[in-house]
């Protein structure tokens, strides 16, 4: 898998066709995979391929000083290029303007890759290595929130006192969001501020209402925010609640469909709910 | 701003009675950034509002708070009083204490609570006021009428006679749509042609109108006052210039077998043809299809003839640019497709009636052109089968209407007039002939209508049955009808030498692309969408685009005139003004914030958000932002909602003025 | 708001009820219903907004935050936006927006999502009747104001 992938990273940025490549580079097996934007051929060796590349590197094709080093190709796994899907729908990125290299995954040891059905990447410009794609039925995929939702709704409402309590706003959360790029994000704005951006729990409460629901029918389930987040708090709940309800209403599964309208923004007059009145 | 005035309105008792206006006014002049707080009896009156400009002028007040009643009653009267006191209407709120407090709240100590709850949210939104000006867009004076029937040449010629210049688009070659190849009208009986063809003639003429025929239009860029339409003017493959129109041409040509689209199929014409004999422009055409010469290369005998040199085989179709203020949509109608073979052998729609099959089964449009003076019999009733002259004759009314099994579930509205013309006229020139008429219900509102049908009954000895036809076969030359009367409850037979099909109208084909191409609404049949059924019923919900005739619903000829001059009208009001003049509270986006997700692009339901490019001094394109055309922009807000990043605001509304209310009430 | 939190005459509880309204069918509802003088409790605040389609979801946390009870959001039915789309792009943010409110513990109980039209001044009526009486029942929303009161963590 490595060698292969070495090789296209090597001639893409032998012949021109990029200028980087954004890809996984490890020091040690110790630490965790970082990424590395290589500019030279004779660096391509220092990429590197294995079951701790979890990370999710869409989030630097944003990035202002990445893209002044000229047109990229990226590494990415069949579940991140779906933020790829996302951000082209949104105008942020051309597709023409970047090369795809979808990596083949049979799973990174966490618990979503069990319920992953994107384990070969469909979109990719060039695909090294080959696994299968298994079909995940919805109640699998949601099982994690599914689970927490049957508890009562002052045990939810305890549970995320107790985890937002813990939340230091960072940001990691956002910054590490393939789908996070703001201009100026929102707690960034004042007059009016629309949320508290105090590190309270009313703020915490806040921010974290807001992260969610920006995502609602956007987010791909990448886990980058929890993956970050240094108190640990499951952002994935959240995250999937939206994802399971626009899948559920509306029959969006965000970023498997290039041609899928997005969520919001558009609507049908069929759409069905039972709570307004 | 930290000047306000207060002004709480006793409404005679209806807020007083409930709410204790005093105390209101006392708790009021205690909000942060009240000035003042005054009580009047009637703050609408007179008195009241000099009440208001004189507090304005003396405290030299920065925003004013009206507590009184509905927005939606009196929000204009007060922005009007503080203007004529030189503040800024956009600077004056309401606080609704009488519909939504004292009207609903008998308890005085929390009615009065209430009141001052809502005071305090109208001050604390209008300490975010900001001073607004009306928005002004130029306007281009000049229309675009699409459609050339009746509908659209009373639009061009109301426009044009006012000065206005027009530019009148017609898809056929002939201006005069359906109307010019009907026989006599209801319920005067006088001779369409006769009516119309003067104003065709006054379109040509007029220095207002540009007419362009055979052409389509391409493309509408741009917005109200301000379009850019780009018209496609197929080739004509005549020089209509140099052109005398006398005619050597299509009688020398040689192809002489294609239906006749004017008379639906009924005649036959040439390749090079007009499609009749007071078509305007009084031009021939060519058709490209049916032409040798274009086909096959061979013959050019029009060429010969032609004195005037006009024949051009290497005419292109050509694309004409017009800067326009308005469009007016008259495209009109074209009939159901009563028996459409789907190609396994199987007819859709009324396969049973036979339409398609048996030459003597027409249309009522067919039956138009068989009893005009000018169609393919000159006037004379002859079927088409063998030329005989029909003795008996079935007209089958709501043919696709009012059928939601087949066809359409409206109602047509004029087949009723249409049958009961046609079997006058039949009844007029075939005096020993009977008419019969199948019918569900006879639909006669209108000036004279009812009477008309009567007459057709009483004096034209017309025969009405109450029913439906099941099926139409043919035996030894003639049509076998099965109906039902239901009103004798009994089954009926007739043998026909002739039926005619009342079928439904549908908008002409195409309408769609164009209602996207103006953004105008349409509905699952096709027909345009007015604003407003009762009080804007030409207008549409894309500023600038009007519509008029059968392209909106089904019509008869003297509703969709009607129509027609009202959005006449309607454009010539709104270029009164050399700039049309619209409410400021729209939204606006903040460019340096905005991220270009355009998910504000995509509900806006105005069309009113476009990417705009923000580019460096040298040029270089650095992103793409969203940016709100305030010609277009109605204020409803959906975008601010949707904004992630709040970038998109609303002035009026905007999201300072909304927390800032919100935070009131804390 | 601070004199509706509770009544002073007899110390019940008066439940906070904030209610964004869209200017053209609800506000008008509202409006009728004072016309036609139907009585009903005094609880709710309006805020009046051009459409349903401009009411962001952090309205209702808003809200909350300021210690509302209860939230009601209510516009033209489907069809009769007077921007003819507003409502229902909020019918999908509140289709969505409800889910994460459960997720999050949230009561969503205490949030009411309504269409009505300038022409139902008795549904504005009784709409405000039942929820005022429901919120009752609920009690004041001490948790989201234990959100709310914490301070610096």
């Amino acid at each position: 898998m490595l060698q292969p992938l070495r090789e296209t990273c090597r001639r893409l940025l032998d012949d021109g066709t990029v200028q980087v490549v954004i890809g996984y580079g490890q020091a040690m097996r110790a630490v965790e995979p970082y990424p590395v934007f290589i500019t030279d051929p004779n660096d391509v060796g220092q990429l590197v391929w294995n079951e701790q590349c979890r990370t999710n590197l869409v989030k630097y094709l944003l990035r202002q000083e990445i893209r002044a080093l000229g047109k990229p190709a990226i590494v990415v796994k069949g579940c991140d290029e779906r933020a790829l899907v996302v951000l082209e729908q949104e105008s942020q990125i051309e597709r023409s303007e970047i090369v795809v290299i979808g990596v083949a995954c049979d799973g990174m040891a966490e618990a979503r890759c069990e319920v992953c059905d994107a384990h070969q990447p469909r979109f990719a410009d060039h695909t090294i290595g080959h696994a299968t794609n298994k079909e995940q039925s919805a109640e699998r995929r949601y099982a994690h929130l599914a689970e927490f939702q049957e508890r009562p709704i002052a045990d939810r409402m305890d549970y995320w006192k107790a985890e937002l309590e813990r939340c230091v706003k960072c940001y990691a959360c956002r910054q590490s969001c393939p789908l996070c790029y703001c201009q100026r994000c929102i707690v960034e704005k004042n007059r009016p501020a629309v949320l508290d951006t105090s590190p309270t729990l009313k703020g915490n409460f806040a921010w974290h209402i807001v992260r969610a629901f920006h995502l609602a029918g956007r987010c791909v389930g990448c886990d980058q925010c929890s993956r970050v987040c240094p108190e640990g708090i499951d952002l994935r709940l959240l995250n999937q609640s939206m994802a399971r309800a626009s899948e559920a209403s509306f029959g969006h599964r965000s970023g498997t469909d290039p041609q899928a309208e997005l969520v919001l923004g558009n609507f049908s007059k069929q759409d069905q709910e039972q709570f307004i009145r | 701003m930290a000047r306000i005035g207060v002004f709480t309105c006793w409404c005679g008792e209806n807020i007083a009675r409930n709410v204790d206006v005093q105390s209101v006014a006392e708790q009021a002049a205690q909000l942060p950034g009240v000035r003042c707080s005054q009580t009047h009896k009637y703050m609408c009156s007179d008195p009241g509002q000099k009440l208001i400009r004189d507090t304005i002028a003396a405290e030299r007040l920065d925003g004013v708070v009206i507590a009184s009643c509905s927005p939606h009653m009196h929000l204009k009267t007060f922005r009007k009083a503080a203007e004529h006191a030189d503040l800024n209407p956009y600077l004056v709120e309401m606080a609704n204490v009488r519909e939504q407090c004292s009207w609903v709240h008998s308890q005085r100590s929390r009615a009065t609570a209430k009141a001052v709850d809502l005071i305090r949210v109208a001050v604390a939104k209008v300490r975010h006021n900001r001073a607004l000006e009306p928005i002004q867009v130029p306007v281009t004076r000049k229309v675009l009428v699409v459609g050339g029937g009746v509908a659209g040449i009373q639009a061009a010629l109301d426009i044009a006679d006012s000065g206005v210049p027009v530019v009148l688009v017609e898809r056929e070659p002939s201006i005069g749509g359906k109307m010019a190849g009907l026989s006599e009208t209801f319920p005067t009986l006088d001779c369409s042609q006769c009516i119309l063809t003067p104003r065709m003639v006054e379109v040509a003429q007029h220095p207002n109108i540009t007419l362009h025929t055979c052409s389509e239009v391409e493309q509408v860029e741009g917005y109200v006052g301000n379009f850019r339409v780009t018209i496609r003017k197929q080739a004509r493959y005549i020089d209509v210039d140099k052109c005398t129109g006398c005619g050597q041409c299509w009688n020398a040509c040689p192809s002489k077998k294609t239906p006749s689209e004017f008379d639906y199929g009924l005649g036959k014409r040439t390749a090079i043809y007009t499609p009749f004999p007071q078509a305007v422009p009084a031009r021939p055409v060519i058709d490209r299809d049916a032409c040798l010469r274009l086909t096959k290369g061979r013959c050019g005998i029009c060429v010969k003839k032609c004195q005037a040199d006009a024949i051009r085989f290497d005419d292109q179709d050509e694309l004409v640019s017009e800067d326009i203020g308005a469009i007016i949509v008259a495209t009109g109608y074209q009939l159901y497709e009563i028996g459409k073979p789907d190609g396994q052998g199987r007819v859709t729609g009324y396969g049973e009636y036979g339409y398609g099959r048996y030459p003597d089964v027409i249309s009522s449009l067919q039956f138009e052109r068989l009893v005009s003076a000018s169609g393919p019999t000159g006037g004379e009733i002859r079927r088409p089968s063998d030329g005989a002259v029909p003795k008996t004759v079935v007209f089958i009314s709501c043919v696709g209407s009012r059928d939601n099994a087949k066809g359409l579930s409206y109602c047509s509205k004029i087949c009723c007039m249409v049958n009961a013309k046609h079997t006058m006229l039949y009844k007029h020139k075939v005096h020993d002939g009977q008419a019969h008429v199948f019918y569900m219900d006879i639909r006669a509102g209108g000036k004279n209508y009812d009477e008309f049908v009567r007459r057709a009954i009483e004096q034209d000895g017309a025969h009405y049955h109450r029913g439906r036809v099941s099926k139409i076969t043919q035996e030894d030359g003639r049509l076998i009808v099965r109906g039902v009367d239901t009103l004798a409850g009994e089954p009926l037979t007739i043998a026909a030498d002739l039926v005619v099909l009342a079928a439904a109208m549908r908008p002409a084909t195409g309408v769609e692309d164009l209602a996207q191409k103006v953004n105008v609404g349409y509905d699952e049949f096709g027909f345009l969408c007015e604003s407003h059924p009762k009080l804007r019923p030409v207008e549409t919900n894309a500023a600038g685009v009007f519509v008029c005739g059968a392209c909106h619903g089904p019509k008869d000829i003297p509703e969709s005139v009607t129509q027609a001059s009202a959005a006449a009208a309607k454009v010539l009001l709104m270029f009164s003004r050399d700039r049309l003049y619209r409410e400021p509270e729209i939204a606006h986006v903040q460019e340096s914030a905005c991220a270009g997700c355009f998910a504000c692009r995509r509900s806006c339901p105005y069309h009113a958000i476009d990417p705009a490019e923000i580019r460096d001094r040298q040029g270089q394109l650095v992103r793409r932002v969203a940016r709100v055309n305030p010609g277009l922009c109605m204020g409803c807000g959906t975008c601010v909602a949707l904004c992630v990043s709040k970038s998109v605001d609303l002035e009026g509304f905007s999201e300072e003025q909304v927390y800032a209310m919100v935070e009131s009430l804390r | 708001m601070n004199t509706a939190a509770s009544d002073p005459a007899n110390g019940e509880f008066e439940p906070k009820i904030v209610a964004y309204v869209c200017n053209w069918c609800t506000y008008l509802g509202a409006d009728l219903a004072g016309t036609n003088r139907l009585e009903y409790p005094a609880n709710v605040r309006i805020i009046r907004l051009p459409c349903t389609g401009r009411i962001d979801f952090n309205l209702i946390v808003k809200a909350f935050e300021i210690g509302a009870d209860a939230v009601l959001v209510s516009g033209c039915h489907p069809g009769d936006c007077h921007y003819t789309s507003g409502n229902y792009h909020a019918r999908r943010r509140w289709m969505l927006f409800r889910e994460l409110l459960a997720t999050l513990g949230i009561e969503t109980e205490r949030v009411h999502f309504t269409w009505i039209s300038a022409a139902e001044g008795k549904k504005f009526q009784q709409l405000i009747s039942e929820i005022t009486s429901t919120t009752r029942d609920l009690g004041p929303y001490h948790a989201y104001r234990e959100i709310c009161e914490t301070c610096e963590v």
